[in-house]
C-alpha cells in the first residue's frame, strides 16, 4: 500500500476556504490530503503545539495564514513567521527533518494555491516517509529530542528572543543601538543550541543522576561543553550535585517548584 | 457549542460603521464573512438587521462608508458594494430558504403601505411570530422602491426578491387596498387588528408654485416615475428640463433620457456643493449626458399652442446660511433668461398624502401626522406611524430604521408594557487604532466590482470566470476592514465561532511585558502591580499573545492549548475510507 502521510494543517480562520475545509473533515471528497485544525490565527499557534503534534505521531505540520500584510489580526502572521523560524532550527537539533514543517500564505479565495502548497507540501513529507514518531515503535533518541524541545519551546529564554525580535532588530534600544538581524540571528543559533542542550541534559539526569562523561557520550558531545552546561543548569538551580562515585561527581534534576 | 461573546454584550461598542447604520446593519460582521468567502452567511447576517441587502446594496447612501476608519488611512473600505455582490450572489447561486415562522401571537397587525418602511415593521414583526397583514395602494409592493427609483438604478426583479422573502417569513401583503377608501381606521380596527402602522410615505410631488405650471408637458418627479415604473408611455419630447437637486431629480433626468429625449438639463438653484443627490449619481448622470446647470431657479413656464415652450429662470446667489444649513439662494433682479424646452419635470421634493388620514392624527397644520418621536405612536394608542410620512422624504436605511422602531413599540404596545423605557442604547464608537500614520496602506479594489451577474451579456463560460473573479476582488476588498471593534460576534448563527480571549494567570505572569510588544492591536497594558492586564473590549482573541508569553502566563478561553491538542489528536485518529 502506497503511504499516505498523515499531515495535520493548522489554518488560520481567516484564511480556510470552505473547500478545503469540507475536503478535510467530510468523507464524501475521498481521501483528504491535510487533516485540518482550525486556528483563529496562526499567530495562536505556539511552538509547543507544533512539537506536541509531532510528538503523537504526525507525519508532516502545515501552518496556512493570510498573506502579508494582510492579517485579521494585523500581524499575527509576522509573529508566526518569526515563531516558526525558530521551531524549524530547534526541530533540526533533534533528529527529526525539519522539512515536515512548512509555513505558508494563502488568501481564502485562493482555492487553487491551497491545492498546490497542499499537494506540494504532502509530495515533500510522502519522500520523506512516515514520521519516525509514528510508527510502532518511535525513535527513543527523537522523541526524547522532541520533549527536550519541547521545554525549551516552552521556556522563556527562546520565548522571549521570538517576542523581542522585531523590537530589537527593527527598532533602537534607549541607547540609540540597532541590533543587526545578523547579530540577531547568531544569538537566536546560539540559544537555540546551548538551550537544546541543557534541556536534553535536564531530562536524562531527571530520574538517575549521571556523570558528565556518561553524558557527554549519550549526547556525543564534548565534555567540557556538557560541564558547561551543568555549570549553568547548577546556577538556574535546575540541577545538583547527587554524590561522587569513584572519580566521577554525579549530577541530579531538582524538581522545579 | 453555545457561543459567549463577553466584551461585546456589555457596553455595546460598535465600530463606526455600525454606529453610522440608521439600521443598526452589523457591517463589521458581514465583512468578516465575505473575507472567508460567506456570501450567503454575510446575506443571513444583513438580514437579521434589515431585509433590503441587495436593494440597500444598490441605492443606499452608505453612511457606513462614510463612516468607515480605513478612509483616515486610504479610502474607506467599499461596503456598498461588498453588500450588493453578496446579496446578488445569494440571489442568483445561493438562495437561502426560508420557512414561515410559526404564530405564536394571536394579535393581529396592520400595516399601511408596502414601503421600506412599512415593510420592515413586517419583517420585524413576523419575526417575533405576529400575524401580519400589509395593506398597499397600488398592484406592487415596494413603494418607492418599486416606483420612485427607476429601473437602470433599483430594477424590479432586485426589490420583488426581496419582498418574497418577507412574504416567505409569513407576512401578507395585500395590494391594491387602498387606505382612506378601502380600509379605514376604524374597519381596521373591527376586523381584529389589535394594532396598525401607517407607512404610506411621502407620495405627494411638491408643486414649483410657478405661473405656467398646470401646463401639457409639466410633470412632477413622482407622478413621472411611478408612470415610468408602471410601464405606461411617456412623450417627453427632445429638450428636457429638472428642476431641483436630490435623487428623483437626477433619476428623472437618466430616466428623459431613456425615453428619447435628446437634450437634458438639471437646473439647481443651489451650487453643486449643496445638491443632496449621491455624488456618485451625479457622477453617472454627467456621464450619461446630462448637462447642469447651478443657480437657476425657474420664475415662470411659458406654453405656445397647448404645448410648452420656454421656461424663463433667474440666476441666483448664495447668500445666509438656513435652517437646513446650506446657503439660502437668492434670485438676482433682472437675470431673467430662458430655456428652449419640449418637457419640464419638478422634483423639488414630496409631501405627505394626508387627505387620506383623519385629522385627530394629525398635526397642527394637517401637513404630517404627528408622532412621539421615540416610540412612533400616535395620539391613538395602538396606532403608530413612520418613514417619509413623518420625517418627510429621507432615504430607505432611515424608512428602515422607523419601521423596526415601530416594530418595537407595537411589540411592547400588544404586551403592555412600557414603550417608552429603555428605547435608546448607549452606542460608544469604537476603534482600536492609535496611530493611523503608521497603518498599512491598502488601495480600494472596490472599481473592479461593477459586476451585475446575470446581466452582462457574455457566455456563460465567460460569466463564470467573471464571477469568480468578482468574488476574489470582493474577498480582497473586505480584507482592507480594519476591524475596529474587538469581536463581530459574525460566527455566532453558525456556532463555529468560539470568541476567545486571553486571560492572564497572574500567579505565573512575570511582568516581563512582552505580550504588550507582541499584541498587534495594544489591548495588553501592565496594571501598577506590574502584571500584564489584557483589555476585554479590546482583545481579538488572535491569541499571539499566548503563544510568546516566556512564562506561558496567557490562557486563551475557551479555545485554549489543550483544546487545540485535543482537536489535533481528534484529526490524527480520523479515518478516511
Amino acid at each position: 500500500m502506497m503511504f499516505k502521510p498523515k499531515i495535520i494543517g493548522f489554518i488560520c480562520n481567516w484564511s480556510l476556504p470552505t473547500e478545503v475545509d469540507l475536503a478535510s473533515t467530510s468523507r464524501i471528497h475521498g481521501y483528504p490530503k491535510i487533516r485540518v485544525v482550525r486556528v483563529m490565527c496562526v499567530g495562536r499557534i505556539d511552538p509547543v503545539i507544533v512539537l506536541e503534534t509531532f510528538a503523537k505521531g504526525a507525519d508532516g505540520v502545515l501552518i496556512i495564514g493570510c498573506h502579508p500584510p494582510d492579517c485579521h489580526y494585523i500581524e499575527g502572521n509576522l509573529q508566526a513567521e518569526r515563531k516558526i523560524k525558530m521551531l524549524k532550527k530547534l526541530i533540526s537539533q533533534t533528529g527529526l527533518e525539519p522539512e515536515r514543517l512548512r509555513l505558508d500564505w494563502a488568501y481564502a479565495s485562493e482555492v487553487e494555491r491551497f491545492a498546490k502548497i497542499i499537494d506540494d507540501f504532502r509530495n515533500q513529507v510522502t519522500t520523506l516517509g512516515q514520521s519516525p514518531l509514528a510508527v510502532e515503535k518511535a525513535d527513543k533518541n527523537i522523541l526524547a529530542g522532541i520533549m527536550a524541545a519541547k521545554a525549551v519551546a516552552g521556556d522563556s529564554r527562546l520565548r522571549t528572543l521570538v517576542g523581542r525580535e522585531k523590537t530589537l532588530v527593527e527598532e533602537e534600544n534607549v541607547y540609540g543601538e540597532k541590533v543587526g538581524q545578523e547579530e540577531f540571528d547568531k544569538v537566536m543559533d546560539e540559544s537555540i543550541d546551548a538551550e537544546y542542550v541543557r534541556s536534553r541534559i535536564y531530562l536524562l539526569v531527571k530520574d538517575k543522576s549521571m556523570s558528565v562523561e556518561w553524558l557527554a557520550k549519550h549526547l556525543g558531545l564534548d565534555p567540557k561543553k556538557v560541564l558547561r552546561h551543568i555549570v549553568v543548569l547548577r546556577q538556574r538551580g535546575l540541577v545538583a550535585l547527587d554524590r561522587i562515585e569513584g572519580d566521577d561527581p554525579l549530577y541530579i534534576a531538582l524538581e522545579v517548584i | 457549542m453555545t457561543v459567549t461573546s463577553h466584551a461585546f454584550k456589555k457596553k455595546r461598542k460598535l465600530p463606526p460603521c455600525s454606529a453610522a447604520c440608521p439600521a443598526g446593519v452589523n457591517v463589521q460582521g458581514y465583512i468578516a464573512l465575505l473575507q472567508q468567502g460567506k456570501f450567503k452567511a454575510s446575506v443571513e447576517l444583513i438580514r437579521k438587521s434589515m431585509p433590503f441587502p441587495a436593494i440597500c446594496g444598490r441605492v443606499c447612501f452608505s453612511p457606513c462608508q462614510d463612516a468607515c476608519s480605513r478612509k483616515k488611512i486610504d479610502q474607506p473600505v467599499g461596503i456598498r458594494y461588498l453588500k450588493r455582490l453578496a446579496a446578488d450572489i445569494e440571489r442568483e447561486q445561493e438562495r437561502i430558504k426560508v420557512d414561515p415562522i410559526p404564530k405564536t401571537h394571536s394579535e393581529k397587525v396592520a400595516i399601511v403601505g408596502a414601503g421600506p418602511a412599512g415593510l420592515s415593521a413586517a419583517c420585524e414583526l413576523a419575526k417575533l411570530g405576529y400575524p401580519v397583514t400589509v395593506f398597499e395602494r397600488m398592484s406592487e409592493p415596494g413603494g418607492m422602491m418599486r416606483y420612485g427609483i427607476p429601473d437602470h438604478r433599483l430594477q424590479k426583479y432586485v426589490v420583488a426578491n426581496e419582498i418574497a422573502y418577507i412574504q416567505d417569513l409569513g407576512v401578507e401583503i395585500k395590494t391594491g387596498v387602498e387606505f382612506g377608501k378601502d380600509v379605514q381606521l376604524d374597519t381596521l380596527r373591527n376586523e381584529g387588528y389589535d394594532a396598525i402602522f401607517i407607512a404610506n410615505g411621502a407620495q405627494l410631488s411638491r408643486k414649483l408654485g410657478i405661473p405656467g405650471e398646470d401646463s401639457e408637458g409639466v410633470f412632477h418627479a413622482v407622478e413621472f416615475l411611478r408612470h415610468v415604473s408602471l410601464g405606461k408611455t411617456v412623450d417627453v419630447g427632445e429638450k428636457v428640463a429638472v428642476i431641483g437637486g436630490g435623487n428623483s431629480a437626477i433619476d428623472a433626468a437618466c430616466m428623459s433620457l431613456r425615453l428619447g429625449a435628446k437634450e437634458v438639463t438639471v437646473l439647481y438653484r443651489r451650487s453643486r456643493n449643496e445638491m443632496p443627490a449621491l455624488p456618485h449619481e451625479i457622477e453617472a448622470a454627467k456621464e450619461e449626458g446630462i448637462k447642469f446647470h447651478f443657480l437657476v431657479a425657474p420664475k415662470q413656464i411659458i406654453g405656445e399652442g397647448g404645448r410648452i415652450k420656454l421656461i424663463e429662470c433667474l440666476r441666483m446667489e448664495l447668500g445666509e446660511l438656513d435652517a437646513s444649513g446650506r446657503r439660502r439662494p437668492v434670485p438676482i433682479q433682472g437675470s431673467e433668461h430662458t430655456y428652449d424646452v419640449d418637457t419640464v419635470i419638478a422634483a423639488i421634493g414630496q409631501l405627505p398624502e394626508t387627505s387620506c388620514l383623519p385629522s385627530v392624527i394629525l398635526d397642527e397644520r394637517a401637513r404630517a401626522i404627528s408622532v412621539d418621536p421615540l416610540t412612533l405612536e400616535t395620539k391613538i394608542p395602538g396606532v403608530f406611524a413612520g418613514g417619509d410620512i413623518i420625517a418627510g422624504p429621507a432615504s430607505i436605511i432611515e424608512a428602515v430604521a422607523a419601521g423596526k422602531r415601530a416594530a418595537v413599540s407595537i411589540d411592547r404596545y400588544l404586551n403592555g408594557e412600557d414603550l417608552r423605557t429603555r428605547r435608546e442604547e448607549e452606542i460608544e464608537e469604537t476603534t482600536w487604532v492609535k496611530d493611523w500614520e503608521k497603518m498599512t496602506k491598502k488601495p480600494e479594489r472596490y472599481a473592479a466590482l461593477h459586476v451585475d451577474i446575470g446581466r452582462q451579456k457574455v457566455s456563460f463560460e465567460k460569466a463564470d470566470e467573471l464571477l469568480a473573479k468578482t468574488k476574489e476582488v470582493a474577498m480582497l476588498e473586505a480584507r482592507r476592514c480594519l476591524e475596529c471593534a474587538s469581536c463581530t460576534e459574525c460566527l455566532e448563527g453558525e456556532g463555529l465561532c468560539e470568541v476567545d480571549k486571553a486571560f492572564v494567570d497572574e500567579t505565573l505572569c512575570t511582568g516581563c511585558n512582552l505580550c504588550a510588544v507582541v499584541c498587534p492591536i495594544g489591548a495588553i497594558k501592565k496594571n501598577e502591580m506590574g502584571i500584564a492586564q489584557v483589555d476585554e473590549d479590546l482583545c481579538k482573541g488572535c491569541g499571539t499573545c499566548s503563544a510568546s508569553c516566556p512564562a506561558r502566563a496567557i490562557i486563551m478561553r475557551p479555545f485554549t492549548d489543550a483544546q487545540i491538542v485535543t482537536n489535533v489528536v481528534a484529526a490524527l485518529r480520523r479515518e478516511f475510507t
